[in-house]
């Protein structure tokens, strides 16, 4: 039996701490040593269900990299893998 | 704030980098005014297209304006370049210029890319500041986005040998994508390493971020994708739109040093484009010019003028005028028009041949305001006697005049296509070119294309786009949609979003084209102070500009105008000289002859020029013209200006108690406007009786007074027009008029807002209102055949045109293999004169191959049948058959159907046999090289073939040629319609304020901008027409039927005024169900069923013009 299959590259739910001006200071308790990139996307506005992120490649505290977002809409963040 | 800003924007799309920037120049420059920007550069995508509007619009606003452009590099690649001096500014023509020279090789229906090479680029590097291009597609940056690193530096290094340390430079880029920052870092690096320095720019794409999804619709639009597909094209987000200095320093935080050089850079670009163009005219500096101008002049005079009594006044004039020219130093501009004329002579004679009727003929005749000047009527250039028709030339020519006069010359369309090339050969490619023009999105434009990038179902844009109108106001569109397509789908998320896009697209230009006639010379090179493109049409090209930019330059535009009824008037003369043997001379026919009068006051008018429209016919009855005069009035009546500023019912209610009355006396808001509003009975119909007002009540000079008037025709004029208010009630009020007079004649200039003619203009047009009412009536079938050859022009389509002249007892005949030519002609048969449809009226069919045909009957004889046809007359099966479809092969099969001023009874069996006799012969084969004629085989014997029913003829009629030459549509529904409804002509008999009911096929629809939302509509059937008021509410309720239906009933109240007949209509109907019950009862049902003839006839029925989108 073949696997089910899986949606690569979706957003999943993360918990981030916020600094002033909205970059992230935190996730999911890691400290951001740096943001290495920063950008924005909004597409499908046509649509029902608009898409508005910013976007936030992350070096964190244990040498990780993270990508995060966070949506305009819901004001939630979500990890993504990149 | 603007000397502290910390940037300057170096790097910006205006809607002229086409389908990519969002805003125009005007939007930018008030956006960066507002922001605060001290300085501006525009760097539209291979083009200056829209750099004049914006550095104009700049200086008024305060930004100071820098020019550029983004060029293309041969491999796809994007450089930006930015003009530092006079030197630069030539390069950077000379480059745009190569980069567009060979965008019209490719054959395809658009332009091909404009491209330039790196060796160009070198050769054009002085005075010119090169930044290293976008973060996407730049030279530099956009190698290391394929990760070419080594290529990216390797250019990097050649374009910083080519331009210097001081000239090149690095640009960085944060359009918000993922690598944004890796890639700055490479950058700066690269730079570090070359010893180049690194700048800012904002890669702006429009002025603000709500227009930021037009942008990505344009995106879509321009890669012909939906806005899914396109989004590897697209920016992906909304920072493109143009932010505030300190917000573009915020965002280049890491870059503080190539932010401030922005403001280093900005500096060092000292060129005025405004200024520094060095711009010159053939003749401009002819030492000799003023003394030959005198001299040709005054002799001229002396021959013109020659026992005339206003010989006198003439002299005075034209020394006045040439004071006035030598003053300017024009001399050399009326001496190069002069030149242009001769040369337009020659071009006439040879294009009209020496024993053409139209030999007699000048080549062209004036337009516009210079029909006011003497100067100008001595030398040709008007046709009109500016001191018999007392013209006042001060709009056209005075000693303060800044920009150079317009000069407007109508051909026609013939000549005109011949002299343009003509006027390249003599001045010299590189020294002429035609003006550029840019369409701009309108309602029907928005729909098709941006319904096609929101992927919405084709079948819906085409019924929202048949629907919706050249004019429309805010809110419309919605309505329309809905109307066409119902409520639920327009409430889609797609429909809405298009629809919430609809006024940011509207007057955005969607691509670059070609002004109708409008021609700019130059002394120097043209490609040194605009580039030089192109145009679609083989041969022909244009500069980067478009007229009014031009005008800002200073460059001399001679319009060569093509007029539809100057060529139709003309082949109507011909017409005359071949049919009748008669010669005539426009010049010299009685201008006072009643029955054309008479014809004109009785709005009998169809197809005259410019009083055959239907608030013209509304208003002939009310005005009843009586001479030239009144005729140029009457033109200029039913305009804009005029109507929304308060002139035509005065006018028309003045004439009428002048009429009943001869002692009444006109009323004018202050004795001092009745010097110069006399001849309009105290009303403003005339442009320039904006500046003579002004100069009478308000003491304008009289270049205050034409600034006023260019304030009003030019779309910067809303602030403009607040300054000039303000003077003219201070003006007027020093010379002790009220302020409420003052205030109320204002209302009157401001409504009339430069949508008007220029008496001169009017006269000019009047003439030859005159002129074709005149051939009209005395020549009605050459003036019917005229029209048709010149067609598309005026406001009725081809059948009506052929109706109206039918139920004048012109007889119309069809097309026919053994008689008719390529065009329309007039032909003698029994009974009289014939217009016999031409060959080349079949849709469809190729030209040349009509041209073989009627080469090869005049050269072999009349051809004998079908398969002689075939075998001789080099026409492929396809041209055959539609020709058999249009009847034009009726005589071959034996039917020899006389002209079909009444329906022939063997009609329909003749076009089945002929159909079968096409279809069953051998027929040609076309090869590269020629058409393989067919062998002379006769085709088996015609089986017993039941003959095209009456809807079958129609269609059939529709569909081939457009026109419907036998019964009227009407006449078959009529047994169907039932006894309520009325024929056209059983109006005339009932008394008005009745209910009435009228049906007919839709000839014409009008939605006047000054009408306030009533719709006007001209039915036509058996009888005649019927004019149909549509009150907004009836609108509302029967929008799709006003907009969209070929044939409506109508129920309303009759309403006859002074001399016109309108129904007020409260209810509407289409006629389809009649259509099909009609065809049911009378044809043969077994094949066609009620649905298909009614959906056939819908398709092929004539496209009623609209009257708002007037075509001459």
């Amino acid at each position: 039996m073949s696997p089910r299959p899986r949606r690569l590259y979706m957003p999943r739910p993360v918990s981030v701490r916020a600094e002033r001006g909205g970059r992230p200071g935190a996730v999911e308790g890691l400290a951001v040593e740096a943001v290495r990139e920063e950008w924005l996307l909004e597409d499908l506005w046509w649509s029902p269900e608009p898409i508005r992120r910013h976007y936030f490649e992350l070096a964190l505290a244990d040498g990780r990299v993270a990508t995060v977002f966070r949506c305009a809409r819901s004001g939630r963040w979500y990890r993504q893998r990149a | 704030m603007g000397a502290s800003a910390p940037y300057v924007e170096l790097h910006a799309h205006s809607a002229f980098s086409f389908l990519d920037g969002a805003s125009t120049p005007l939007e930018l420059a008030a956006a960066a005014a507002r922001l605060g920007y001290p300085a501006f550069a525009l760097t539209d995508h291979d083009g200056v297209w829209g750099s004049m509007e914006f550095a104009e619009a700049c200086k008024d606003l305060g930004v100071r304006p820098l020019t550029g452009a983004e060029v293309t590099l041969r491999e796809g690649a994007h450089l930006t370049l930015l003009v530092e001096d006079a030197a630069g500014y030539r390069n950077l023509c000379r480059l745009l210029t190569q980069a567009h020279s060979q965008t019209r090789d490719g054959g395809g229906r658009g332009p091909g890319q404009p491209s330039v090479t790196l060796e160009q680029l070198e050769e054009h590097a002085q005075g010119l500041v090169c930044l290293s291009g976008c973060a996407r597609d730049g030279a530099v940056a956009g190698q290391w986005e394929r990760g070419e690193t080594a290529a990216g530096a390797a250019i990097a290094k050649r374009l910083l040998s080519a331009f210097g340390p001081d000239s090149f430079l690095i640009e960085l880029q944060r359009p918000y994508w993922r690598r944004d920052r890796a890639r700055n870092r490479w950058l700066v690096l690269l730079a570090e390493r070359l010893g180049a320095r690194c700048v800012a720019t904002g890669n702006v794409h429009s002025h603000s971020r709500e227009r930021a999804r037009l942008q990505d619709v344009f995106v879509a639009v321009r890669l012909g994708m939906t806005l899914e597909e396109s989004e590897p094209g697209r920016r992906g987000n909304s920072t493109s739109a143009l932010a505030a200095p300190a917000a573009m320093a915020a965002r280049f935080g890491e870059h503080p040093r190539a932010v401030a050089e922005t403001l280093y850079l900005a500096e060092r670009l000292r060129f005025d484009l405004t200024k520094e163009l060095g711009y010159r005219y053939p003749k401009a500096e002819d030492p000799d010019a003023d003394r030959s101008l005198v001299e040709v002049c005054r002799s001229l005079l002396a021959e013109r003028y020659a026992g005339s009594a206003h010989r006198a006044k003439a002299e005075e004039r034209l020394e006045t005028e040439l004071g006035v020219i030598r003053h300017l130093g024009l001399s050399g501009f009326f001496l190069l028009h002069r030149d242009l004329l001769e040369l337009a002579r020659e071009v006439a004679a040879e294009v009209r041949g020496p024993d053409s009727a139209r030999s007699v003929m000048p080549p062209g005749r004036g337009r516009g305001s210079s029909v006011s000047s003497i100067v100008c009527y001595l030398t040709g250039l008007s046709h009109v006697d500016p001191v018999q028709a007392d013209l006042f030339s001060g709009r056209f020519l005075n000693e303060e005049v800044k920009t150079m006069p317009d000069i407007d010359l109508d051909f026609p369309r013939d000549i005109r296509e011949k002299l343009i090339p003509e006027v390249h050969r003599r001045y010299g490619k590189d020294h002429s070119a035609l003006v550029a023009a840019f369409p701009t999105y309108r309602p029907r434009g928005i729909v098709r294309d941006l319904g096609k990038a929101f992927g919405l179902p084709a079948e819906e844009i085409d019924q929202v786009a048949k629907m919706v109108g050249f004019h429309e106001r805010k809110g419309e569109l919605e309505r329309d949609v809905g109307a066409a397509i119902g409520e639920r789908r327009m409430s889609s998320p797609r429909w809405r979003a298009l629809l919430s896009l609809c006024d940011e697209a509207m007057g955005i230009p969607r691509h670059a084209s070609q002004h109708p006639g409008g021609m700019v010379i130059s002394t120097r090179p043209l490609i040194d102070v605009c580039p030089v493109v192109p145009a679609a049409m083989e041969g022909r090209q244009i500069v980067q500009w478009d007229k009014d930019s031009c005008a800002d330059a200073g460059f001399l535009k001679i319009d060569l105008l093509g007029l539809g009824m100057l060529s139709a008037v003309e082949r109507c003369v011909e017409e005359v000289g071949r049919a009748r043997g008669e010669r005539l001379d426009l010049s010299r026919i009685p201008y006072d002859d009643a029955e054309t009068y008479e014809s004109i006051r009785a709005a009998d008018t169809v197809g005259v020029f410019q009083i055959e429209s239907r608030a013209q016919m509304q208003m002939l009855p009310r005005t009843r013209p009586r001479d030239l005069d009144d005729l140029t009035v009457q033109v200029a009546l039913v305009r804009p200006g005029p109507i929304q500023g308060g002139a035509v019912h005065p006018y028309i209610e003045r004439r009428k108690r002048l009429r009943e009355d001869p002692g009444y006396e006109v009323p004018y808001e202050h004795p001092l406007l009745k010097p110069v509003l006399e001849d309009t009975l105290g009303t403003i119909v005339f442009q320039e009786q904006v500046i003579e007002v002004a100069m009478g009540l308000a003491g304008f000079s009289s270049s205050e007074a034409e600034g006023l008037r260019r304030a009003m025709s030019r779309k910067r004029s809303e602030a403009l027009m607040l300054a000039y208010h303000d003077s003219f009630i201070s003006g007027a009020e020093a010379q002790d008029v009220p302020k409420e007079v003052a205030e109320r004649v204002w209302a009157q200039i401001q409504g009339f807002s430069g949508f008007g003619f220029p008496k001169a203009h009017s006269a000019a047009f009047g003439l030859l209102a005159y002129q074709s009412a005149w051939l009209r009536i005395h020549y009605a079938p050459e003036f019917l055949c005229a029209l048709l050859n010149e067609q598309p022009m005026g406001f009725y389509p081809p059948d009506a045109l052929v109706h109206e002249a039918q139920r004048r007892g012109v007889r119309v005949a069809g097309p026919d293999a053994n008689r008719s030519g390529v065009p329309c002609h007039v032909e003698r048969r029994r009974g009289g004169l014939v217009v016999r449809v031409g060959l080349g009226y079949v849709k469809g069919v190729r030209k040349e191959e009509m041209e073989s045909l009627v080469a090869e009957r005049e050269r072999g004889g009349l051809y004998e049948g079908i398969a002689d046809l075939a075998s001789r007359a080099g026409a492929g099966r396809a041209g055959l058959e539609l020709l058999a479809w249009a009847g034009a092969l009726d005589a071959l099969v034996g039917t020899g159907s006389e002209p079909a001023t009444l329906p022939d009874p063997n009609l329909g069996a003749g076009r089945r046999r002929a159909l079968w006799g096409a279809g069953a012969s051998g027929t040609g084969v076309r090869h590269a090289e020629g058409m393989q004629m067919a062998l002379p085989l006769e085709p088996p014997e015609t089986p017993a073939l039941e003959p095209l029913g009456d809807w079958e003829q129609v269609i059939a009629d529709y569909r081939s040629t457009g026109m419907v030459l036998g019964r009227h549509p009407m006449s078959l529904m009529r047994g169907e319609l039932g006894p309520r409804v009325c024929r056209s002509d059983d109006l005339e008999r009932l008394l008005s304020g009745r209910v009435v009911e009228v049906a007919g096929l839709v000839v014409a629809r009008q939605r006047p901008e000054t009408a306030k939302g009533v719709v006007f509509m001209l039915l036509e059937d058996e009888r005649g027409t019927v004019n149909l008021v549509v009150p907004p509410p009836v609108y509302e309720s029967y929008r799709a039927l006003v907009r969209a239906a070929p044939f409506v009933r109508a129920k309303g109240r009759l309403e006859r005024h002074e001399g016109t007949t309108n129904v007020v209509v409260s209810q509407l109907g289409d006629l389809d169900g009649l259509v099909s019950a009609t065809e049911k009862a009378k044809q043969d049902p077994r094949r066609r069923t009620r649905e298909r003839a009614a959906a056939e006839l819908q398709a092929v029925a004539p496209l009623a013009n609209s009257f708002g989108r007037g075509r001459r």
